[in-house]
C-alpha cells in the first residue's frame, strides 16, 4: 500500500488535480448526446464569445484570491465601467474612451486596496465585506451617473468600430475576443509565474506574517492584486457591453459569485497562495459550458442557480480534503 | 495473528507510516510488557508522536501489525482505543475548560453514570485512588496543568485502561508537581497497568522508567533495561553521534560598535537604549511578556513604532517596516516558526528564497537557475535533512525547518541578525547546529540579537546580556563572569537598574 503502482498514482493524481478537465469532458460528451445541436458551429461560436466578459474578471479575480483575499466588489464595477464608457464615446471618441474605462476598472481597484490598507484589514472575510461595500458605492455611482437609462449602441452617432470589433469581429476562425484572451492570458501567466512581484503576491497569500518578515512588500502586493483584478474586469465589462450592444448600469449582476465560482472550481485554493491563472481558465469553462449545457437541456435558471452553488461549496470542499 | 506472550501487553512489527517525502516510521517493532513502566527516548522528529498517533488511531499505519492484550488491531479510531484499554494522555491535555472535572471524566458518559450525582461520585473515586484532593465540581479552566493531568490520568482509568501512554507529560509542570507524577506513575505500575512514558528529559527516563527504547529518524535504535544504559550511551543513541558539550566555546569576536539603538518608547516599551558591537552576541533576558520580542519587533519595523533612533556604523537609519530593515542589514527569526517564519505549503526552496528573491531578479523576472542555487546551497551548508528542495517545508522536522529560515537571511549577509527563540522546539542535536552556526556568523563580523526563555541557552552563547523587566532594561552584566542570581534578580525587577 506504501508504493502503489504508478498508473494508479497517476490517475490519483489526475482526479485530485485535474477534476475538472475530467468534468468538462463528461459535460462535453453528456450535452453531445444528449443534445447534437450543442456540437453545432453556431453554439461554440456562442460559447467563445459568452465566456470572454466572465474570463476577463476570473482572471483578475485570480490574482486577489491567490494574494489570500477576495473581491465582492466586480460587479459594481462592471457596472460603473460600462455606462460610464458607452456614454464617453460619442463625446469624447472611442480610443480615448476605451482608456478611460480601463482607467476606471483600474481606479476602482486601487481604491479597495487603498480602504482594505488603510483601514489595516488584513484578513479575508474583512476583505470580503468591505469590497462588498464598495461594491454597492460603485453600482449606485453608476446609476447616479446614467441616471438609472440604459444606453444602446445605436444612441451613438459617431464611430464605434473598435467596440464592434471587440463584440463581433472575427479574425479567420476565430472572435477577436478570443484573441484578446489569449493575449491577456498569455501576459497575466508570465507576470504570476515568472516575476518577483508574482513570487510576492504568491508568498503573501501563503501567509502574510512570515511574507511581510521576510522584507517582502505585502502592501504592494495588495494593491497590485487589486488594481489587476479592477483592470481585467473594466476590461471584462467592455467585452460584455460591446458583444450584447448595450449598457444598463446594472449588467455585472452575479458576476462577483459567478467569478469566485470558476476560480474556485478552477482549483486555486481560497486559502490563498497557490493556484494559477490557467486553472482559472479550466473553471471559466465549467462554468460557461454547464450554463450552456443547462439551457439547451432547458432547465429552469432558478435550479441552474441552485446547481452553481452546489458546485461551489463541493469544490471548497474538496480543496480542503486535498490538504494532508 | 501470532502468538503472543501472556505478559506483553501491546506488540508493535515492522510498523512503517511515510508522508510525502518523509519516512516517518521505518519498520518499528517494540514489545511492551505488562506492569511496566516503559521510556521512549528520541528528538523532535524522531517518529515518537507519530507511533503514538497510529496507536491511537488518529494515523492510519502503512504496514506492519499492532497486537494489544491479544488483539490484533487494523483500523481504529481514539475512542475505540479507549475502550479497548488504550489510554494516551497527550501534551496537549485533551479537556473542555468550560466543564467540571467530574463531567470532564465522564465526558460523554453521564447516561452510563446514571446521572451527574454518579459522575461526580465516580470521579470522587477515581481522583481519589491517585491521591488527588481536587474537587470534582470545579471548572478545569482554574486548575494548574499538574491537576489537569491527573484529571486526564483518572479519565484513562475510568475506561479500564491496561495501557496509558503519556507523551511529554513534565514539559510543564514544576519539580514540586513532577514528584507528584512520580508518585501516580508508581501507584498505577504496583495496580498492574503498563505505562509507556514518553520523554527527552533523560532525568526522568532514569529516574523511575523499567526499560527504554531509543528512536532516531523513525527507527527503532535499542531497547533495553535502563539498568544496561548508560547516561553517553543514550544520548549517543539519541542523536547517532557523540556530543561532548551542550554549548561550543563562546565566540571571542567582539569588535567595535556596530549599532546604536536610542530611546524606543510604546505603551509597553520605556526608554530602551543599548548598543551591539560588531562580532558579538548579546542576549535578552527576561521573564515572556516582559518585551523582549517588542523591542526587536520595533527594531525590526514589524511594529509601528515611532520617535527612536537607530544608528549603524555611526548613521542614522529609518526602519519604518521589515523591507526597509532587511535593506539595512538586519536579519530577523521570529519567534513562532509556523505561524511568522514559514509559507508552509511551499517548498523548501521558496522558503529559502524569500528575502533574496528579489536579488536574484533581472528586470523584475526571477531566474530559476539562480533560486535553485540558493536552495541548494543552504541545503547543503546548513546539512538540511529533505529528500529535495522541491518538497513542502511543512513536511520537515522543526530543526530543519529552523534551518531554511537561517539559510534564507544567510543568502543576503546580514550584518545584524536578531534570534528571537531559534532552538523553541528542535532537539539536542539540531540546537547544537544552530549554536556554531551562530558562532559562525559572529566570526565573520556579523552580530547577533539573542532572545531564549532558555536561561542556559543565553547565558552560554551570549558575550553580554541585558535584562528586561516590564518593559525597561534593568541591568547589563557579562554571563561570564557574573554569578547566575545576580543576572536573574534584574530579570525580575529585584534590583535597581546598573547600565
Amino acid at each position: 500500500m506504501k508504493e502503489s503502482n504508478p498508473v494508479l498514482r497517476a490517475v490519483q493524481v489526475l482526479f485530485r488535480d485535474y477534476l475538472v478537465l475530467l468534468m468538462i469532458a463528461v459535460l462535453v460528451a453528456v450535452t453531445a448526446i444528449i443534445e447534437p445541436k450543442f456540437m453545432s458551429p453556431l453554439n461554440l461560436v456562442n460559447i467563445m464569445r459568452q465566456f470572454g466578459p466572465l474570463m476577463m474578471v476570473s482572471l483578475g479575480m485570480t490574482f486577489v484570491i491567490i494574494g489570500g483575499f477576495i473581491d465582492l466588489s466586480v460587479a459594481g464595477i462592471i457596472n460603473l465601467v460600462a455606462v460610464v464608457t458607452i456614454s464617453l464615446i460619442q463625446p469624447i471618441g472611442q480610443v480615448p474612451a476605451l482608456l478611460t474605462g480601463l482607467g476606471i476598472g483600474a481606479a476602482c481597484g486601487l481604491l479597495n486596496s487603498a480602504v482594505i490598507l488603510s483601514s489595516g484589514a488584513l484578513t479575508q472575510a474583512e476583505a470580503l465585506f468591505l469590497t462588498f461595500g464598495m461594491s454597492t458605492v460603485f453600482s449606485a455611482t453608476a446609476l447616479l451617473y446614467s441616471h438609472g437609462s440604459t444606453m444602446h449602441f445605436w444612441d451613438i452617432k459617431t464611430s464605434k468600430s473598435i467596440f464592434e470589433t471587440i463584440g463581433a469581429g472575427t479574425l479567420g476562425p476565430v472572435s477577436v475576443s478570443f484573441v484578446i484572451f489569449l493575449a491577456v492570458l498569455f501576459l497575466l501567466w508570465v507576470f504570476q509565474t515568472k516575476t518577483t512581484e508574482g513570487r510576492a503576491i504568491s508568498l503573501t497569500g501563503g501567509n502574510k506574517t512570515a511574507a511581510r518578515l521576510s522584507g517582502i512588500g505585502i502592501s504592494r502586493a495588495i494593491v497590485v492584486i487589486y488594481t489587476i483584478c479592477g483592470l481585467m474586469t473594466g476590461l471584462g465589462a467592455i467585452v460584455l457591453f460591446s458583444r450584447i450592444t448595450t449598457a444598463a448600469p446594472v449588467i455585472g449582476a452575479g458576476y462577483e459569485t459567478n467569478a469566485i465560482l470558476s476560480v474556485v472550481v478552477g482549483g486555486t485554493t481560497l486559502k490563498g497562495g497557490k493556484g494559477s491563472v490557467l486553472r482559472t481558465v479550466m473553471g471559466v469553462l465549467l462554468v460557461v459550458l454547464m450554463s450552456n449545457c443547462l439551457n439547451l437541456l432547458g432547465v429552469s435558471t432558478y435550479l441552474q442557480v441552485a446547481v452553481k452553488g452546489a458546485i461551489l461549496v463541493l469544490a471548497i470542499w474538496l480543496d480542503n480534503r486535498k490538504q494532508v | 495473528m501470532e502468538t503472543v506472550g501472556s505478559d506483553i501487553i501491546l506488540s508493535i512489527k515492522d510498523v512503517s507510516k511515510s508522508f510525502p517525502g518523509v519516512h516517518a516510521l521505518d519498520k518499528v517493532s517494540i514489545d511492551f510488557r505488562r506492569g511496566v513502566v516503559h521510556g521512549i527516548v528520541g528528538e523532535n522528529g524522531a517518529g515518537k508522536s507519530t507511533l503514538m498517533k497510529i496507536l491511537s488511531g488518529v494515523y492510519q499505519k502503512d504496514s506492519g501489525s499492532v497486537v494489544f492484550d491479544g488483539r490484533s488491531i487494523e483500523h481504529t479510531t481514539p475512542y475505540e482505543s479507549m475502550q479497548r484499554g488504550l489510554a494516551i494522555i497527550y501534551q496537549e491535555l485533551n479537556l473542555v475548560n468550560t466543564m467540571s472535572v467530574g463531567e470532564n471524566v465522564f465526558l460523554g458518559r453521564f447516561k452510563e453514570m446514571k446521572g451527574m450525582r454518579g459522575t461526580h461520585a465516580n470521579a470522587r473515586k477515581l481522583l481519589d485512588s491517585i491521591g488527588c484532593k481536587v474537587s470534582t465540581t470545579k471548572l478545569i479552566s482554574e486548575l494548574s496543568v499538574s491537576t489537569k493531568q491527573m484529571v486526564e490520568i483518572a479519565k484513562a482509568l475510568s475506561f479500564k485502561s491496561k495501557l496509558i501512554i503519556m507523551d511529554e507529560p513534565s514539559s510543564s509542570l514544576t519539580a514540586e508537581e513532577m514528584a507528584e507524577l512520580v508518585k501516580i506513575i508508581h501507584q498505577l505500575k504496583a495496580q498492574g497497568l503498563s505505562i509507556i512514558y514518553i520523554s527527552h528529559k533523560l532525568d526522568e527516563i532514569f529516574e523511575f522508567c523499567d526499560i527504554v527504547s531509543v528512536m532516531r529518524d523513525g527507527r527503532v535504535i535499542d531497547t533495553k533495561p535502563k539498568s544496561e544504559f548508560t547516561r553517553n550511551e543514550l544520548i549517543t543513541k539519541m542523536v547517532g553521534r557523540t556530543i561532548e558539550n551542550e554549548y561550543p566555546p563562546r565566540p571571542r569576536s567582539v569588535g567595535e560598535t556596530l549599532m546604536e539603538v536610542r530611546s524606543i518608547n510604546t505603551h509597553k516599551l520605556h526608554d530602551i537604549s543599548f548598543t551591539l558591537k560588531k562580532g558579538e552576541i548579546l542576549g535578552f533576558v527576561g521573564l515572556v511578556g516582559a518585551g523582549r520580542t517588542e523591542i526587536v519587533r520595533a527594531l525590526f519595523g514589524a511594529d509601528k513604532v515611532r520617535g527612536h533612533r537607530v544608528l549603524i556604523n555611526g548613521k542614522s537609519v529609518a526602519i519604518r517596516n521589515p523591507r526597509e530593515a532587511k535593506d539595512a542589514g538586519l536579519g530577523f527569526i521570529p519567534e513562532d516558526r509556523k505561524l511568522q517564519g514559514l509559507v508552509l505549503p511551499f517548498s523548501v526552496e521558496s522558503n529559502i528564497s524569500m528575502a533574496s528573491v528579489a536579488n536574484f531578479s533581472r528586470f523584475g523576472f526571477i531566474r530559476k537557475s539562480l533560486e535553485r542555487g540558493i536552495g541548494a546551497r543552504q541545503v547543503q551548508a546548513l546539512s538540511i535533512k529533505t529528500p529535495s528542495t522541491k518538497v513542502p517545508v511543512v513536511n520537515l522536522s522543526g530543526g530543519n525547518q529552523q534551518k531554511c529560515i537561517v539559510g534564507r537571511w544567510l543568502e543576503i549577509s546580514p550584518s545584524i541578525f536578531i534570534m528571537d527563540e531559534p532552538t523553541r522546539g528542535i532537539d539536542v542535536g539540531a540546537k547544537y547546529e544552530i549554536y556554531v552556526l551562530m558562532r559562525k556568523i559572529v566570526e565573520e563580523g556579523g552580530a547577533i540579537i539573542l532572545i531564549s526563555s532558555e536561561l542556559p541557552e543565553v547565558l552560554n552563547m551570549s558575550n553580554r546580556v541585558l535584562t528586561i523587566f516590564e518593559g525597561r532594561i534593568t541591568g547589563e552584566f557579562e554571563p561570564e563572569s557574573t554569578p547566575v542570581d545576580t543576572i536573574m534578580s534584574a530579570a525580575l525587577g529585584l534590583r535597581g537598574g546598573a547600565a
